[in-house]
C-alpha cells in the first residue's frame, strides 16, 4: 500500500494519520503529548508501523501543529504547515461546501471562515486559553468524572445554570459556588459548556459571519455537550466530521499529497526513527544582548537542527530554516 | 567639547529623525541615537515604566535608559499635535513627564511643546528649542530651514517605497540601492504605527519574514500625505488622531488598489486608538473582501503565534489565487 503520512503535534495531543492514494484515511492514532512531543511522535510512529501492512510505502509526509517544526525534523517532512491551513484543507476536503470551521484543541481555539472552498478569514485565541480543552480536562478532573463522560452528562441537563465564561478562573469559582448551592452536576456541566461557547463566540468568533454548513472539530468536538451548546447559540446544525480529533493530521496528509503530486522522493526518515535516539537541548546565546534561547535537536549525538535565534547565526549554520515565514 | 544630544530610537523617531538630527547638527551639536531594540533594552523599559502604559511607550523608556549615561542632554519633544485640529496620543504628550518622574539620574531633558493644533508653522517650536543651545537667532533660523529641507527629502524617499530605516541609511550611510525590488510573490500592505512595524524586535521581524517569502511589502509611509488624507476624509467624522488617520487613509487606499493582495494591521496591546482604527479598517475590509490579518503585539508575544498567523495569512492569499487547482484535491 502507498500513501501519505500526516502528523499533528499539538500541546495536548499528538495525532498521526495514514491516508492512501485515493484520499481514504486508513489509520488514525490519537495520543496524549504529555509534554514530551518527541516521545509521543516516536510512539505514534511505532504504533502506526505495527498497524500498517509490511509493504507500506510512504510517498510523502506533512506535519502541523505547534510542534510542527520539531516533528518535521524528526520524521523528515516534505511539507510543514500551520494548523489553520491544515484544518481548513481537511474540513473542505471531507465536508465539501463547508463555510465555517469551529476548532477547539488543547490549548488553542480557532475559527476559520471559508467561501467557495477557500479560507477568507480566520482568528485564533490570543493569550487566554479559557474555553479550550485543557480547561475542560481540568474541570472534569476536579469533579472526578472521566472527560469522556463529560459531554453525555451535560446532555442530561434540563435547566443549565448560568456560569461566567469570560475567564477560566472566574468560571471555576462560579462553578464551585453553584455546586455548593446544590445544583445538579449535569446542569452545572451544561452551564459550563454554554459559558465556554459564549466565550468562544465573543472572543474568537467576534465579528465573523458564521454560515452553514458549520463543522466542529478538534479534541473538544468529542464533547456532545459543547456541540449542543454551539447549536443552541448559533441556531444552526453543527456537524462533527469523522476523524474530528485528528483533522490537523488529515490536513497535513492531504497537503503532503498535494506537494508530492509532481513526483519526487519523500524526505521521510522511515518508521525506524521511532527507535533512534533524539534529544532536544538548548543553550542561551550570549553573542548579543538579546540572549536568545537556542533549541538544539540531536540525533544519535549529531546536531540536526537549531532554532530560536533571532539573527540566524545558529539556525542558518546548518542550512535549515525554522519556518518558511 | 561638542554637546551630545540623545534621541531615543522609539515612538516618532521613525517620522521625524532627519528633522531633529539636521537641526541639532546644524547648530554644531552631536546627535546620539539609542541602539536598535534588544531584549535588554525592552526589559529595562518594562521594569522602569508603569504597568498601565502601552508597549511602545514602555519600550521608549528602555531607549531613554540606553542613552542616559552616554549623552549630555536628552531630547524628548512633547508631541501634542502635528496637524491642525488633530492630536497625537496623550501618552506621547505625557511622555517627558513620565520619564522625568520614572527614571532617576537623568541628564537634563529638553522637552519643548510641539503643538500645531491651531497653527501651521514649525518655526516657533524650533526657535524655542534652539534657544537652549544658542542665542544666535540667525543660526537657529538657518538650522530650521535646513532641517525642513532634509525632512522633505526623507519624505520623498519614503514615498518612493523606502522604509524609514532604509531611507535613513540612504541619507546618512550613503546607501544607494536601498531595498531590493521585492520577490515574485503577492503584494501585502502592512498598516500600523511606525514604531511597531519598523522595529524588527517588536514586530518580530515581520517585514523581513514577509520579504523572505517573496512578498512585496508596502506601508502607509509610502503614500503621500494628501492621498492619505483624501481617503481618511471619507469617514463620517474627522478623525482627530493624526496617526490613526494615516493608518485608515492608507488602509482604505490599499483596499481599493487592485495590485495589493492583502492587508496586515499591526496593533499594540493596550493601545486605545489602535482598537478603534483596527475596527474601522476591518469593517471596510469586510465590505471590500480582501484577505486581512489583525496582528496584536505585546511584550508576551511568542514568535510562534505570529509565525502561525502569518503563514496562514499567506496561505490564504496563495490558495485564493490558485482556486482551480484546489478543486482536484
Amino acid at each position: 500500500m502507498k500513501g501519505y503520512l500526516g502528523i499533528d503535534v499539538g500541546s495536548v495531543s499528538t495525532n498521526l494519520v495514514f491516508m492512501d492514494e485515493n484520499g481514504k484515511i486508513r489509520e488514525a492514532i490519537y495520543l496524549r503529548t504529555r509534554g514530551q512531543p518527541i516521545c509521543a511522535l516516536q510512539e505514534g510512529l511505532r504504533q502506526l508501523a505495527g498497524r500498517l501492512p509490511a509493504n507500506t510505502a510512504v510517498r510523502g509526509v506533512g506535519t502541523t501543529g505547534s510542534g510542527r517544526f520539531l516533528a518535521g525534523i524528526i520524521a523528515g517532512a516534505d511539507v510543514v504547515k500551520n494548523e489553520i491551513t491544515s484544518h481548513a484543507v481537511a474540513a473542505s476536503t471531507l465536508v465539501p461546501g463547508v463555510q465555517t470551521i469551529l476548532e477547539i484543541g488543547g490549548q488553542d481555539s480557532k475559527i476559520i471562515i471559508l467561501r467557495n472552498g477557500v479560507v477568507t478569514d480566520f482568528a485564533m485565541n490570543t493569550v487566554c486559553a479559557a474555553g479550550t480543552g485543557s480547561f475542560l480536562d481540568q474541570q472534569a478532573a476536579r469533579l472526578n468524572i472521566p472527560i469522556e463522560e463529560f459531554g453525555n452528562l451535560a446532555l442530561e441537563s434540563t435547566v443549565p445554570v448560568r456560569i461566567a465564561g469570560r475567564c477560566a478562573v472566574f468560571a471555576e469559582s462560579d462553578m464551585i459556588h453553584k455546586q455548593q448551592m446544590g445544583y445538579s452536576l449535569p446542569d452545572i456541566l451544561a452551564g459550563l459548556c454554554e459559558a465556554l461557547v459564549r466565550n468562544y463566540l465573543n472572543n474568537v468568533g467576534k465579528g465573523k459571519e458564521i454560515l452553514p454548513p458549520v463543522v466542529f472539530q478538534g479534541g473538544v468536538a468529542a464533547n456532545a455537550g459543547m456541540r449542543r451548546a454551539f447549536e443552541q447559540a448559533l441556531g444552526l446544525e453543527v456537524h462533527v466530521p469523522p476523524h474530528y480529533n485528528v483533522m490537523g493530521a488529515v490536513g497535513a496528509a492531504i497537503l503532503a499529497r498535494e506537494k508530492m503530486a509532481g513526483g519526487g522522493t519523500s524526505r521521510f526518515r522511515g518508521f525506524g526513527v521511532a527507535e533512534t535516539r533524539f534529544k532536544a537541548g538548548g543553550f542561551v546565546c550570549e553573542n548579543c544582548p538579546n540572549l536568545c534561547e537556542v533549541v538544539e535537536i540531536t540525533r544519535e549525538g549529531e546536531v540536526i537542527a537549531r532554532w530560536g535565534d533571532r539573527c540566524g547565526r545558529w539556525s542558518g549554520s546548518l542550512g535549515y530554516q525554522e519556518s518558511a515565514v | 567639547m561638542t554637546l551630545k544630544v540623545g534621541i531615543p530610537r522609539a515612538l516618532l523617531y521613525y517620522y521625524y529623525l532627519p528633522l531633529w538630527r539636521t537641526f541639532f547638527e546644524a547648530l554644531g551639536l552631536e546627535v546620539v541615537i539609542s541602539r536598535p531594540t534588544t531584549k535588554t533594552i525592552l526589559d529595562a523599559g518594562l521594569q522602569n515604566s508603569g504597568d498601565d502604559v502601552c508597549l511602545p511607550v514602555r519600550l521608549a523608556f528602555g531607549h531613554v535608559l540606553d542613552l542616559k549615561d552616554r549623552v549630555d542632554v536628552l531630547f524628548l519633544p512633547r508631541m501634542v499635535s502635528i496637524a491642525r485640529r488633530e492630536y497625537i496620543c496623550p501618552k506621547f504628550l505625557g511622555f517627558p513627564d513620565m520619564v522625568r518622574h520614572g527614571i532617576s539620574g537623568l541628564p537634563p531633558l529638553i522637552d519643548p511643546n510641539l503643538n500645531l493644533y491651531r497653527k501651521d508653522s514649525l518655526y516657533p517650536f524650533f526657535a524655542a528649542l534652539g534657544r537652549n543651545f544658542t542665542s544666535n537667532r540667525l543660526a537657529i533660523y538657518l538650522a530650521y530651514r535646513q532641517a525642513v529641507y532634509t525632512q522633505t527629502r526623507y519624505v520623498q524617499l519614503l514615498e518612493k517605497g523606502f522604509f524609514p530605516e532604509e531611507a535613513l541609511a540612504v541619507m546618512y550611510q550613503g546607501l544607494t540601492e536601498g531595498r531590493e525590488p521585492g520577490g515574485d510573490g503577492p503584494t501585502v500592505a502592512v498598516i500600523g504605527h511606525p514604531y511597531n512595524i519598523y522595529d524588527p524586535y517588536i514586530s518580530m521581524n515581520l517585514l523581513s519574514r514577509l520579504a523572505r517569502n517573496g512578498v512585496r511589502v508596502c506601508s502607509a509611509e509610502n503614500l503621500p500625505e494628501t492621498l492619505v488624507r483624501e481617503q481618511a476624509a471619507r469617514l463620517p467624522k474627522h478623525l482627530f488622531w493624526s496617526l490613526g488617520q494615516r493608518m485608515i487613509g492608507a488602509a482604505w487606499h490599499y483596499l481599493q488598489s487592485p495590485g495589493v493582495d492583502g492587508i496586515i494591521h499591526v496593533a499594540s496591546f493596550a493601545c486605545g486608538p489602535d482598537s478603534l482604527t483596527g475596527e474601522l479598517i476591518s469593517r471596510e475590509v469586510k465590505r471590500r473582501g480582501k484577505p486581512f490579518l489583525n496582528l496584536t503585539l505585546d511584550e508576551h508575544s511568542a514568535e510562534a503565534g505570529v509565525v502561525t498567523r502569518l503563514e496562514a495569512f499567506l496561505d490564504m492569499i496563495e490558495r485564493r489565487q490558485f482556486l482551480p487547482a484546489r478543486e482536484s484535491v
